[in-house]
């Protein structure tokens, strides 16, 4: 599902994004890749906040649409 | 990728800071060089590059600041700084700037710059954080691994700098070969490919080839640029069909593989030099704390419009006296040199030039040193805390109804302090249409210049009411910035929305020495300003003032009295139509202190103090809308010079100028006479 289908205080393993060049491009810079976990401290209103270890990056429901998480545990 | 070294002397040594944003690059340049850039706590700070000297030993060293950059993907203009200087080649080594607190994610940019084949020192900056999150770098076995020096600083308290000053020289004809990632036998063939037929089609260009292969198959637009302007479009097309079949005939995305597979050996540098404790999400910290409240749904803008709100009273309560003394002080000086010169027997013309012209002018101006002072004082702590990039997080919601996001909000909050950073700063967006608009609107940002002019005239005519009157003129500014970024949304550009991702990072105590240097170079620049522009627009005004020959001083025949007179009509249903009032504004448009020195010219202000004469002059109503049209109105000649250079179009800088002045116009109409029905003229 899309990361931005979960709720404040849930956790999730990215599966993939998807998208354009740019998006994707400038979502993996900030580390969301494939298998990593992620958190989501806000989604109420505007962008979400979402924790990837120790950063916290603000993401726009568009972005975030563009991140599909698992939110059973998955290794990859 | 070492210089050319027979140009130059063997004990010059060129190097660049690179890495992440929020990496300490700027603090790191500041300790090398001794230089004071400005340091702040949010992604893009450093927009272009910067360059200073470090000495060390017999070594001269030349240091180039780069903007922080996550990737070489270069999605911004600041990015494209980055990179294209780092791709370019022209250094002897870069100093790539690690968090060592943040790993993985600044590995990934170092690993680019070793693909790259660059030549660097691995810098792990904050050792020290850290150090506090328990995490241990096994420093030999990172260098081993990554085929670079590894060099750990804290450049934040000055340590570890020596030694990265000596490892810096030591390696400064470093030449390793490039990191070679193995992305699997698809890829792998692929690369073997086109490096053949980068072979048969004659491409000689000094960047590594292996590189250039993996950049053609993530499909880089400057990789393709570059290719077809080495061996011609045909050909390029060529090698771009051959990567489109096989990725066709692929079962996974190249992309995709090709990102996993650096994320990969990163993973494995880290399992193999790096004891953390136990990986995972981390315990909520204190900025999470702080930031469910800050960026609180409800209380998000409330909070942000109090911060501002206590930044104004802040300004205005600890300046205003301050402002009294210097201002008495300068009637002091005025009134005694008067006395003096006339004393001395100097012509009555000298002793114009220095009480009117100097005292009344440049002095008017300088009274408000300690306002820009405290202002900047404020805003340096504002940028280095980090609220900076909370306050983006939060307007984002009121930005995005206009077709913006929250990130183009920050170049608004550094135009507080000054216009042409903050028109510098949309460097940071990455989509045209965002940057355009956002440079449009920057100018109606209320800058530290506009405050002199509040200042005076809330002081003359609003004197219990200061800081209220101030602070509505900055909301006036906000909420005008709004409106037209929505207008210039509908009837600008259509479509192309941008999406919003922007780091938050952690908060940070704002050090006595960042702060500090950011207030001391503003007030620097504003006192250079007072020296400079303003004097001689001051010195203009006053010759004008006494021009034709014999005319009195400052009068309405003089020729500033003329040609005041000739533009005042304009000014009239405002309620200024005086011809003082009207010149100031014309003038005004050289530097927006330059009204207030104006006014003090041709009020001849120097021995009364502009804000006793101001009184008599405007009614509030009058004054307020004066005000209104100082903020909105046509942008000074440096914004309107930083719109050209930023949007490199004339026509972006006309349409800023033009559109100003008539929302000026109508908005002091507005005020003006909607005032006068009221009942409020008096």
């Amino acid at each position: 599902m899309p990361l931005s289908m979960l709720r404040p205080g849930e956790t999730g393993w990215i599966k993939e994004i998807v998208g354009g060049r740019k998006a994707k491009g400038k979502l993996n810079d900030l580390g969301f890749v494939s298998g990593k976990q992620v958190k989501i401290y806000r989604s109420s209103g505007g962008p979400l906040i979402v924790g990837i270890g120790d950063n916290r990056i603000a993401l726009g429901k568009g972005m975030a649409h563009k991140v599909i998480v698992d939110t059973e545990g998955c290794e990859n | 990728m070492a210089l050319n070294k027979t140009s130059r002397k063997e004990t010059e040594v060129k190097i660049a800071l690179a890495g992440n944003p929020n990496s300490g690059k700027t603090t790191l340049f500041n300790e090398l060089t001794g230089s004071r850039q400005h340091v702040g706590n949010w992604p893009g700070v450093t927009v272009e590059k910067k360059t200073g000297h470090a000495f060390y030993k017999e070594y001269a060293l030349e240091v180039i600041d780069l903007p922080g950059t996550y990737s070489l993907g270069a999605y911004s203009e600041d990015e494209v700084v980055a990179r294209d200087f780092l791709t370019a080649g022209q250094y002897d080594l870069v100093l790539d700037i690690i968090n060592s607190a943040n790993l993985e994610r600044n590995l990934y940019f170092t690993i680019q710059l070793l693909e790259m084949g660059v030549d660097l020192v691995a810098v792990l900056n904050m050792a020290d954080e850290a150090e506090k999150k328990g995490i241990k770098i096994n420093k030999h076995k990172l260098s081993q691994m990554l085929g670079a020096p590894v060099v750990e600083t804290v450049a934040s308290k000055g340590r570890g700098i020596e030694n990265l000053l000596a490892e810096t020289i030591k390696n400064r004809d470093l030449t390793e070969p490039a990191l070679e990632i193995n992305y699997g036998a698809e890829i792998e063939d692929l690369i073997t490919e086109i490096a053949k037929l980068f072979m048969e089609y004659d491409f000689t260009n000094q960047v590594n080839h292996r590189w250039a292969a993996v950049k053609l198959i993530e499909h880089d637009p400057e990789a393709v640029k570059l290719l077809e302007r080495e061996v011609g479009s045909s050909k390029a097309k060529k090698i771009k069909s051959l990567i489109a079949e096989r990725e066709l005939k692929a079962k996974d995305d190249f992309d995709n593989i090709i990102i996993d597979k650096k994320y990969e050996l990163i993973n494995k540098i880290i399992t193999e030099s790096v004891k953390a404790p136990a990986a995972g999400q981390e315990p909520e910290n204190m900025s999470d704390k702080i930031d469910a409240v800050v960026t609180n749904k409800y209380l998000g803008i409330p909070i942000f419009l109090v911060v501002m709100w206590a930044i104004f009273k802040f300004t205005f309560t600890l300046g205003d006296p301050l402002i009294g003394y210097i201002e008495t002080l300068f009637e002091v000086i005025g009134g005694w040199a008067g006395g003096l010169l006339t004393g001395l027997g100097a012509s009555p013309l000298v002793a114009s030039f220095i009480t009117d012209g100097i005292i009344g002018g440049v002095g008017s101006v300088l009274v408000f040193i300690p306002n820009i002072f405290l202002l900047f004082l404020a805003i340096g702590i504002l940028e280095d805390s980090g609220y900076m990039s909370r306050a983006a997080y939060i307007m984002d919601k009121v930005m995005s109804k206009l077709g913006l996001h929250g990130k183009s909000f920050i170049p608004m909050v550094i135009g507080f302090g000054c216009n042409v950073p903050g028109i510098m700063a949309t460097r940071t967006l990455e989509n045209k249409r965002d940057r355009i608009i956002s440079i449009l609107i920057n100018p109606l940002m209320s800058c530290s210049a506009r405050l002199p002019v509040y200042v005076v005239f809330a002081g003359a005519l609003f004197p219990n009411h200061g800081s209220t009157v101030v602070f509505s003129l900055y909301l006036l500014g906000i909420i005008m910035a709004v409106v037209m970024s929505g207008v210039f949304n509908k009837l600008l550009f259509k479509g192309e929305r941008s999406h919003f991702v922007m780091e938050l990072p952690p908060y940070r105590f704002p050090t006595a020495k960042g702060v500090f240097i950011h207030m001391w170079e503003k007030t620097g620049a504003f006192l250079k300003k007072a020296g400079t522009i303003i004097f001689s627009v001051v010195v203009l005004i006053w010759v004008l003032a006494n021009l034709p020959l014999g005319v009195e001083y400052a009068s309405a025949n003089s020729f500033i009295g003329h040609f005041g007179r000739f533009v005042a009509p304009i000014f009239k249903p405002l309620g200024f139509g005086s011809w003082q009032a009207a010149s100031s504004l014309v003038f005004g448009i050289l530097a927006k202190e330059v009204v207030v020195g104006t006014l003090g010219v041709v009020y001849a202000a120097g021995e009364t103090g502009l804000r006793t004469v101001l009184a008599t002059q405007f009614t509030p109503l009058a004054a307020y809308s004066f005000m209104a049209m100082v903020l909105l109105y046509t942008p000074c000649i440096a914004s309107l010079g930083a719109i050209k250079s930023e949007t490199q179009s004339w026509k972006w800088t006309l349409v800023t100028a033009g559109y100003l002045f008539v929302l000026a116009w109508v908005v002091a109409f507005i005020i003006y006479q909607g005032g006068m029905l009221l009942g409020l003229g008096a």
